[in-house]
């Protein structure tokens, strides 16, 4: 069961942008108001915001935390077209007499000429790595060479992908069998029905990304994806918010099969979709394992997906926005998923009566 | 609204009524239904109001547009244009004393009838109401009337009054407006501008213009067919929306020649656009028969000076209802809050929430943000829920120190909550093939002991055409059964499925009479059954059905055991075996199955799924013929690998083929933790270095970093050298001479050997060694103890009194 409770953000307008550190004992959030804000948790698990500067000439979209390895490091994005790059400086200062610490603008990525829309670091084991991707359909990977020197970032790989970006995911497996790999999504809203999601993989001969997969089911506005946390599963999951949830599975085909050297090739399979939100899925994220996914969208709810043991995904949890619960009674028909998944139903009637009493567990408080 | 399509208003100041509007006003009070049940009468708006109708005004006919009066008005004051272009005040209030009780009835007549199409409060001076018409010759279409006014010329004539007004209320009629704009012209919608009382901007016949009344003659005006729907952004009072058919224009007041963008065309014509009057830059729109508003987010304006920037509109779309749409009207206060109404007058009240953005947490909290607002959302501690995740589990398992039991090892199983069977089966095999290599390592070491950890498969294998059967009697029945004779081999398949005990004894008493301790009546009367013990079995399920948990129906099965007949043909076997499948119990069903089946077929037992793989093993050990038995627990195993059934471990071992069943395990639940510490229990080595087992141990490290269990990730870490010795993790600190910087553990051995370090150096080390007080790189003396002062490497006495670390 989840309780919910509220926090005073004291962002003087939208929120955009949530972010945890590795651990979770640190949060970042950004604004419209142009500002960031750093959050860290206490003892008794309150949160307490020790950091506020306006770090943008513009709403800021996204930001996002380094892996602690590097330092107390944010990447924020917005709309004045640049990126830059956070340090929290650790020292001898009033600042920490207050409660407050100083975080230093270590750079400035100006490349891209239209508002960036994400920004996201690359896994640890890749190095100090950034990503970002921006209106103008480009997506930039920087790396620090220097992990000492935060102020220095040379724009490695740029890729074209011909239509306007809103979100990047990279792929987090740190498997030597899987090649470097980012996702990326387009919310371009024109009528013609282009894929919307394109996934690119690092060749090592190369040395460049290439287009690995386009997902080609997803044609409507793409507003996030996500990789799940690949926990040493042999497959990726990748969740889409489009006009509904979508769940995808990439499995690589053994290497011996395909011929060396080029792209890995994938079996891709949906194994879930809902419309459950009704409208505009605005945002998907995964928990620690990947075993649980929450999306948001235009219904103002949280929704929570797992899938049971079979592979079959269900809705266990809705919240509304504002935090306060879904009454049970409306829940029943809603969170059946409407168009389920495409996998063959194999499971017994069993597993479906023991699957449904836990949504109800979920909502009855 | 023309008579079949209703309108909705909210009233401007008491926040809690509005009124509809089709061919009379109805006005409703809303109420949250929170904390109350829906009273009688009322109706549902949403999960958590009700309205309530409160009056319902039919006074005013020909109703073509309705307008609230702006100021506080307990009476609800409104404005309706008619289709003859007449305007009237009109309330819905029942007291009719209020101050506004002159106003209450007042019309205002334009020359000629024509339609009214829009009318429009002055948000300044409150009693300028605006009127625009229908084109009539050249006639004026925008008339500003005062309703405070009490001037009635005596040009009008009498009978054009009566017409519309009857005679008593000839006082009340005004025919002389306050201004007269746009002649020659039609004019379609209206909205004052809030910079100045006099400035009006009206959607005219093809332009729109803005009206001046300081100088009438005088306006500015733009040729648009946007020109229905005109309103004011009540954030950026310069920025207007207008439409014409599916499309909506924005107009910036400063730079007034063309649109500063016009939002993506809609297939069906517009109807109506309205500005949150809660929040920056949203607008809603509605079109004809649809039951979606759709909203428009402009997050930046383009402004009118200044680079090209692109605008950032997010379209976003909700779903009040599943019938058309008639009308919908913004709260004026409440946050994005909208109340819809529908051509059938059902009406719903629902809020606009904002874009949510969310992340978890590595501890399983959710964290999202709405508008302005945090939420976090955690999981219960307490929660007993069965169907915890993945994370939490582990998260938990981790904390009870699961998988470190290395003596016990059946024991993990309860340290991981004893609460999932697969992993009960498990642990009790890692259990059983620990204890049978230490055994086979001591009669003969090096023989037999890695056959163990390599599964019942392989251990079948290696035994293949060895064995022939013979025939055994029952105990306590006149009857006999194959068996096969039982060699090495097989008797340790049968020790590693738990039916035997150590040695050659093939007892299996003492594991009957710890399954009935545990109150497992069913499994231990079948496995007694299968010992050809049907005395046995049947003592054993009276023992279950006398228990005090027992169930009674056990004396019924036993009695129907004890009836048990060889006779081919006989009716107790027909009904045996049709009966058997509606038993619940798979135990109870397998004991029939056995009973009632020909010679050295036993598929009945051998598939049923519901009966653990280590009893169904076991049996086939006892039954099957080599061949058979090969072929049996192929079959198995490669069905264990595809469903990532942890009790296939049984079969597999810690082989490749155990990875391949872990790795289909591990793509199911994402349990690594499981993974990481089975593949750690005594895999050979090269298994242990398979890519895929060292991925999910460093997944593993990884989750535990992420939680911050730096104990529990040493523990692990240790736990793992100690089978596989190069994955000692390096050194992580070094002491370092203060002269020239180079690391003092190098000193002590000429070999520089990493991961070693400390247990070389000082105290610990080995007499032979010479003492280490200096520097082996620059022969400095090493620093000082800062309490003895005696440089570091110093042996120390054996007197415990003293600091017994290393200086």
């Amino acid at each position: 069961m989840f309780v919910a409770r509220s926090i005073a953000a004291d962002h003087k307008d939208l929120i955009h942008d949530v972010s945890f550190d590795f651990h979770g004992r640190r949060m970042a959030t950004c604004s419209s108001d142009q500002s960031v804000k750093v959050w860290d948790k206490s003892e008794s698990g309150d949160w307490h915001c020790t950091a506020s500067w306006k770090t943008h000439s513009g709403s800021v979209w996204r930001v996002t935390w380094a892996h602690p390895e590097f330092g107390q490091v944010l990447a924020s994005c917005s709309f004045d077209r640049t990126a830059a790059v956070w340090e929290e400086i650790v020292g001898e200062s009033n600042d920490k007499l207050r409660g407050q610490s100083h975080w230093v603008k270590r750079t400035t990525l100006v490349d891209s000429r239209t508002s960036v829309t994400d920004v996201k670091f690359a896994p640890k084991h890749m190095g100090l790595m950034l990503a970002t991707c921006s209106a103008d359909g480009i997506v930039r990977i920087y790396e620090a060479p220097d992990v000492m020197n935060l102020s220095q970032w040379s724009l490695q790989h740029e890729i074209s992908c011909k239509l306007s970006c809103s979100c990047i995911s990279w792929n987090p497996s740190s498997s030597r069998a899987h090649a470097p790999m980012i996702a990326v999504g387009s919310d371009d809203s024109s009528p013609n029905a282009v894929a919307k999601v394109q996934i690119f993989e690092y060749n090592e001969n190369t040395r460049k990304y290439a287009k690995a997969e386009t997902l080609l089911t997803v044609t409507d506005p793409v507003h996030d994806i996500a990789f799940a946390p690949n926990l040493g599963r042999s497959f990726h999951t990748l969740a889409v918010a489009t006009k509904d949830v979508r769940i995808f599975t990439l499995k690589p085909v053994r290497k011996e099969l395909t011929s060396s050297g080029g792209p890995t090739k994938f079996e891709i399979h949906i194994v879930a979709q809902f419309d459950n939100h009704n409208s505009q899925v605005w945002r998907v994220s995964w928990n620690i394992t990947g075993t649980v996914l929450a999306s948001s969208g235009d219904d103002g709810c949280v929704r929570l997906w797992k899938a049971n043991y079979m592979d079959n995904w269900k809705c266990t949890g809705i919240l509304k926005g504002n935090g306060s619960p879904v009454n049970g009674s409306s829940q029943q028909g809603n969170s059946n998923p409407s168009l389920g998944s495409n996998v063959p139903n194999l499971q017994s009637s069993l597993n479906g009566s023991s699957a449904s009493r836990f949504e109800i567990r979920e909502f009855v408080r | 609204m023309s008579g079949t399509k209703p309108d909705i208003l909210w009233a401007p100041h008491q926040v809690d009524r509005f009124v509809v509007c089709d061919s009379e006003l109805s006005l409703y009070h809303v109420e949250s239904t929170v904390n109350s049940e829906l009273k009688a009468g009322s109706l549902r708006l949403s999960e958590d109001s009700a309205a309530t109708l409160l009056s319902i005004n039919s006074d005013t006919p020909y109703m073509k547009c309705v307008a609230w009066y702006l100021n506080y008005d307990p009476e609800c004051l409104l404005a309706v244009g008619q289709a003859n272009g007449r305007v009237v005040l009109t309330s819905l209030g029942q007291d009719h004393n209020s101050k506004f009780k002159d106003l209450i009835g007042k019309e205002f007549v334009p020359k000629h009838a024509r339609q009214c199409n829009t009318l429009a409060w002055n948000p300044l001076d409150n009693n300028w109401l605006a009127a625009g018409l229908d084109k009539h010759r050249a006639d004026f279409s925008v008339l500003i009337w005062d309703i405070c006014s009490k001037y009635t010329p005596d040009t009008v004539p009498m009978e054009k009054v009566r017409l519309s007004a009857g005679e008593t209320e000839t006082t009340l009629l005004v025919t002389k407006p306050l201004y007269e704009l746009g002649q020659n012209d039609a004019c379609l919608s209206l909205c004052w501008l809030p910079r100045d009382q006099k400035l009006l901007l009206a959607g005219m016949h093809r332009n729109l213009a803005i009206f001046d009344l300081r100088n009438t003659s005088q306006k500015m005006f733009v040729n648009t067919k946007a020109v229905q729907g005109v309103t004011v952004d009540p954030y950026f009072h310069d920025r207007v929306a207008s439409f014409y058919e599916g499309q909506v224009a924005i107009w910036d007041l400063r730079k007034f020649e063309k649109p500063v963008l016009t939002l993506t065309e809609q297939p069906k014509p517009l109807t109506k656009v309205a500005w949150c009057p809660t929040r920056t830059g949203l607008l809603a729109t509605l079109t004809r028969d649809s039951n979606i508003i759709r909203l428009y987010d402009m997050q930046h304006t383009p402004t009118p000076i200044g680079d090209e920037t692109e605008p950032t509109i997010i379209e976003r779309s909700v779903q009040p209802c599943d019938n058309y749409i008639a009308s919908f009207a913004w709260h004026p206060t409440s946050q994005n809050r909208m109340i819809v109404v529908t051509p059938n007058r059902t009406m719903s009240d629902f809020t606009v929430f904002e874009r949510i953005s969310l992340a978890w947490s590595p501890i399983t909290s959710l964290m999202w943000a709405c508008g302005r607002h945090l939420y976090e959302c955690a999981e219960k501690e307490n929660d007993d829920s069965l169907e915890k995740d993945i994370a939490t589990k582990m998260r938990l398992r981790a904390l009870s120190r699961y998988g470190l039991d290395t003596e016990q090892v059946w024991r993990n199983h309860i340290l991981a909550g004893n609460e999932d069977p697969q992993l009960k089966s498990l642990w009790y095999t890692l259990h059983f093939m620990k204890q049978y290599t230490e055994d086979m390592d001591q009669k003969s070491p090096g023989n037999k002991g890695s056959l163990v950890y390599a599964g019942i498969k392989s251990i079948v294998k290696s035994s293949l055409g060895m064995v022939e059967s013979s025939r055994h009697n029952w105990t306590g029945l006149d009857k006999q059964t194959d068996i096969q004779n039982l060699n090495e081999e097989r008797l340790l398949a049968l020790q590693l499925c738990g039916w035997i005990k150590k040695g050659t004894d093939t007892d299996v008493g003492p594991f009957l009479n710890s399954l009935v301790q545990e109150g497992e009546w069913e499994r231990a009367a079948a496995v007694a059954l299968f010992n050809l013990d049907i005395r046995r079995a049947i003592q054993i399920l009276n023992e279950g059905a006398s228990s005090e948990k027992g169930d009674l129906n056990l004396n019924v099965v036993a009695m129907a055991l004890s009836g048990y007949t060889d006779e081919k043909n006989s009716l107790w076997r027909e009904m045996c075996s049709t009966l058997r499948l509606q038993l619940n119990n798979p135990y109870l069903c397998v004991m029939f199955a056995f009973l009632t089946s020909e010679t050295g077929s036993y598929d009945g037992v051998l598939y049923e799924d519901k009966v653990a793989v280590r009893d169904r093993v076991a049996f086939a050990c006892k039954f099957l013929s080599d061949t058979q038995l090969n072929r049996y627990i192929e079959k198995l195993t490669n069905e264990m690998k595809e469903a990532g059934n942890l009790e296939g471990i049984l079969l597999t071992g810690l082989t490749k083929d155990g990875v391949d069943l872990m790795e289909s395990y591990v793509d199911r639940t994402g349990d690594v933790q499981t993974a990481s510490y089975c593949m750690l229990q005594g895999s050979p080595l090269d298994v242990l270095k398979d890519e895929r087992v060292q991925y999910w141990i460093e997944n593993y490290r990884n989750l535990l970093d992420a939680w911050r269990f730096w104990h529990k990730r040493a523990e692990f870490d240790i736990h793992r050298s100690k089978l596989d010795p190069s994955s000692k993790p390096l050194a992580q600190v070094f002491v370092s001479c203060n002269f020239c910087g180079k690391s003092i553990s190098y000193s002590c051995s000429s070999v520089p050997h990493q991961g070693r370090g400390f247990s070389q150096y000082g105290v610990s080390g080995s007499p032979t060694k010479s003492k280490v007080t200096s520097c082996p790189g620059c022969r400095k003396p090493l620093p000082r103890c800062a309490l003895c002062l005696i440089n570091m490497g110093t042996p120390v006495s054996s007197c415990p009194e003293q600091h017994n670390d290393i200086t």
